[in-house]
């Protein structure tokens, strides 16, 4: 998938390192408890371990750095972690939405100001950028298919891109940060369109997103 | 490798006496006594009540949450219980019990036998109660960590318990980080810097952890107080009226960083106390440990803000300097745990270590310590933090394999290896094994379905969710390790309960080190 941030080679790596110092970690105590060998280890190893745990650090950011600038770089005035403003990439994005985030749900409005509410139309395979505002409380955006959230502070505009879906569905975007007792029925679709789809369709849809986000 | 002197830093010397001080304590003496064992057993036995009523939450939303649909509570009730669980288990539960486990075990171990300070200690104690009080009238649900402006809009006119109760816990740290850090000095004062042992360490450490983080949370309540829409004084952190969201991420995070750190400081202490004394030699390294111990201290301020990156005002380098502090901040984690493996393993396990129970919870605090820690690497990383991290089940599961499989799990072995010093008798030892098994298999099966959620997406705080099957699974499955936990705490207070009155009478010295043969044997136990 081509989501910069989703599971991809260096998470995988990652994940190997932490599983990885998790076996190393309980096996050593495990082997310091029940091996019959008893072992002075030398005060030098320690400094060896650290040196380790600087090395991992320094990969973890590295890695991360890279990741997280390659995925910022498409959007446009943001300071990356890099710390470089980038430049406008008209070219990169087949479409934009504005994201109101409220209590309790998601606005998205569409350059040609049409409004929906809780359905992110987008055709497969698009590269869809999202600008999401709060103007109540601090929310979240997940889509879990697209490997993204955000915490989105108000008055503050987010900015998030996802390339959508190559299948055409409904897929879940959820807040994940608490923002009142409606939190839990705070969801949105990512409905991906097929190609012959038309509006009557759409319709249909909304109807049964609004049945699954009222029917709790 | 260890030096004959660390056997006074870390070493054996100065034990208690095994006696009935519960049972001779008299109720005005368990109020209002100043003696360092009253106020540290009444921390103890309170802080088990907390457990005993968090529990209680969370194995009720854990019902809730068994299946998908709502079952037995809305999202009100919902949230309350679950705000009530964190503040409980956490303000309640771990930090007053990690700190009273030191007041027990520091004027005995730093050789002041007296707590200074004492006055400030029986001060704190209230305070927590009346913020206690005020959270069962009040019913705050806004979570433990109280998001402005969301805290400042939900709930009725009682709400603002909830913020008072958030001051009073800052005053009740605050005044136990004076009496940690005073007799942490006092320590230092009478065996000089070189010779303090770990235990005072550990209270100079926390100490200052405490004085200077509850700060910003005492500002916290107040603004929350002073804020709230049915006063509406100011605007600190009400962007609606010119306050800004921001400032109260920063404010907070300076404390609620550190405070992972309250708990944890001081159950690492109690575990540099027991240790030595259950294997019958000192640590491996002491200076590794005290080195530790500062680290900890000094990188626990900065990174706060890896709660909330990435926002608006934490980009470019800033961004880095916290990611990068973030990921060093496991040094000294490494460091401790370094030293513990290695002490472990540089001379037999005596056969009375591995029957004794507190260093079973030991070991496996340890394991849990590993586990849990590990994923730090993960959290720290910005680029995954932003994909199933960040507040997904994920966060969940690392901080509960860090506060109940570690930090809770730890404080349980003190308490078992204090038992018989309060009450003058043993344990039994097959309902204490009982519980043992009950809280790994519980803890880590909870734990582990907490990541594997995480991993799916699950989201945080949520009564209900949508029938994904990894979700139902992974739910069933956190609910079930909860009740079995919930029952390992039940076998524990009845064998507290139970053995304070029909323990096998314990002997003067409860923890010899035996072995079950002559050392210099060429076949090793086991």
């Amino acid at each position: 998938m081509e989501n910069a941030l989703g599971l991809s080679g260096g998470q995988t790596t990652m994940m190997a390192i932490t599983i990885a110092i998790t076996i190393l970690g309980l096996s050593g105590l495990a082997a310091a408890i029940f091996l019959p060998k008893r072992w002075q280890i030398k005060y030098s190893l320690e400094f060896v371990f650290i040196a380790g745990l600087f090395a991992m650090a320094w990969y973890g950011d590295w890695n991360s750095t890279n990741v997280y600038t390659a995925y910022q770089d498409k959007m446009v005035g943001e300071e990356g972690v890099s710390g470089k403003e980038v430049t406008e990439d008209d070219e990169f994005f087949d479409r934009t939405l504005t994201v109101v985030a409220f209590q309790w749900g998601f606005a998205f409005i569409t350059d040609d100001n049409e409004i929906s509410r809780n359905a992110a139309v987008v055709k497969p395979g698009e590269r869809v950028l999202f600008k999401i505002l709060s103007n109540d409380v601090i929310h979240g955006f997940n889509i879990p298919v697209a490997g993204i959230t955000a915490e989105i502070d108000p008055d503050e505009m987010r900015k998030i891109w996802i390339k959508a879906p190559d299948v055409p569905g409904k897929y879940l975007i959820q807040c994940v940060n608490y923002c009142g007792v409606g939190h839990a029925q705070m969801k949105a679709w990512l409905v991906v369109e097929g190609p012959e789809d038309d509006d009557e369709d759409e319709e249909e849809t909304a109807m049964n997103m609004e049945g699954t986000n009222n029917g709790a | 490798m260890a030096h004959e002197h660390d056997a006074i830093r870390t070493g054996a010397a100065p034990h208690w006496k095994p006696e009935d001080v519960i049972g001779k304590m008299t109720l005005k003496e368990l109020f209002f006594s100043h003696d360092y064992r009253h106020i540290a057993l009444k921390g103890i036995l309170t802080s088990m009540v907390m457990l005993g009523i968090g529990g209680m939450f969370a194995i009720l939303f854990r019902t809730e949450l068994m299946v998908p649909d709502v079952q037995m509570m809305g999202a009100r009730v919902y949230m309350t219980l679950m705000t009530l669980h964190g503040m409980f288990m956490v303000f309640g539960f771990l930090i007053p019990l990690a700190i009273s486990l030191c007041y027990y075990m520091a004027p005995k171990v730093l050789g002041l036998d007296k707590l200074y300070w004492s006055g400030y200690a029986q001060a704190s104690y209230w305070t927590l109660i009346a913020a206690v009080v005020l959270l069962i009238i009040g019913r705050p649900d806004f979570t433990w960590t109280a998001y402005a402006p969301m805290s400042l809009r939900v709930g009725d006119e009682l709400i603002w318990m909830g913020y008072v109760a958030i001051m009073l816990v800052a005053i009740s740290e605050f005044l136990a980080g004076l009496v940690l850090l005073r007799n942490g000095l006092a320590g230092a004062a009478k065996t000089g810097w070189s010779k303090l042992p770990m235990m005072g360490w550990g209270c100079l450490s926390v100490g200052i952890l405490l004085v200077v983080s509850t700060i910003p949370l005492g500002f916290i309540g107040f603004g929350l107080l002073s804020d709230w829409a049915q006063w509406g004084e100011t605007a600190y952190f009400d962007p609606a009226r010119g306050g800004s969201v921001l400032t109260f991420l920063y404010i907070f995070w300076t404390y609620g960083h550190p405070a992972v750190y309250l708990p944890f400081i001081p159950v690492i202490a109690v575990l540099y106390t027991l240790m030595p004394r259950i294997l019958g030699r000192p640590m491996w390294s002491y200076w590794s440990g005290v080195a530790a111990f500062g680290l900890l201290t000094v990188f626990a301020l900065p990174i706060g803000p890896h709660h909330f990156q990435p926002a608006f005002t934490i980009a470019g380098p800033y961004q880095r300097v916290i990611q990068i502090l973030t990921m060093l901040v496991f040094i000294p984690s490494v460091l401790h745990v370094f030293n513990w493996i290695a002490t472990l393993w540089f001379g037999k396990i005596p056969a009375s270590a591995k029957r004794s129970i507190p260093f079973k919870f030991m070991i496996a605090s340890i394991a849990f310590l590993i586990y849990g820690g590990a994923t730090a690497y993960l959290n720290g990383q910005i680029s995954i933090d932003s994909d199933f991290i960040h507040n997904s089940y994920w966060i969940p599961a690392h901080f509960h394999a860090m506060f109940l499989g570690f930090v809770g799990q730890m404080a349980i072995a003190g308490i078992y290896y204090l038992y018989p010093y309060f009450t003058g008798r043993m344990y039994n030892q097959k309902w204490a094994n009982m519980h043992f098994w009950m809280w790994q298999i519980g803890i880590f099966t909870k734990v582990t379905l907490m990541f594997y959620a995480g991993y799916a997406y699950f989201p945080r705080w949520v009564f209900d969710y949508l029938p994904i099957p990894e979700w139902v699974f992974a739910q069933m499955g956190i609910t079930l390790g909860a009740y079995l936990i919930g029952a390992g705490f039940l076998v524990f207070m009845f064998n507290f309960a139970w053995s304070a009155k029909r323990g096998t009478i314990a002997a003067d010295e409860p923890w010899p080190v035996e072995f079950d043969e002559p050392v210099a044997s060429a076949t090793p136990a086991e």
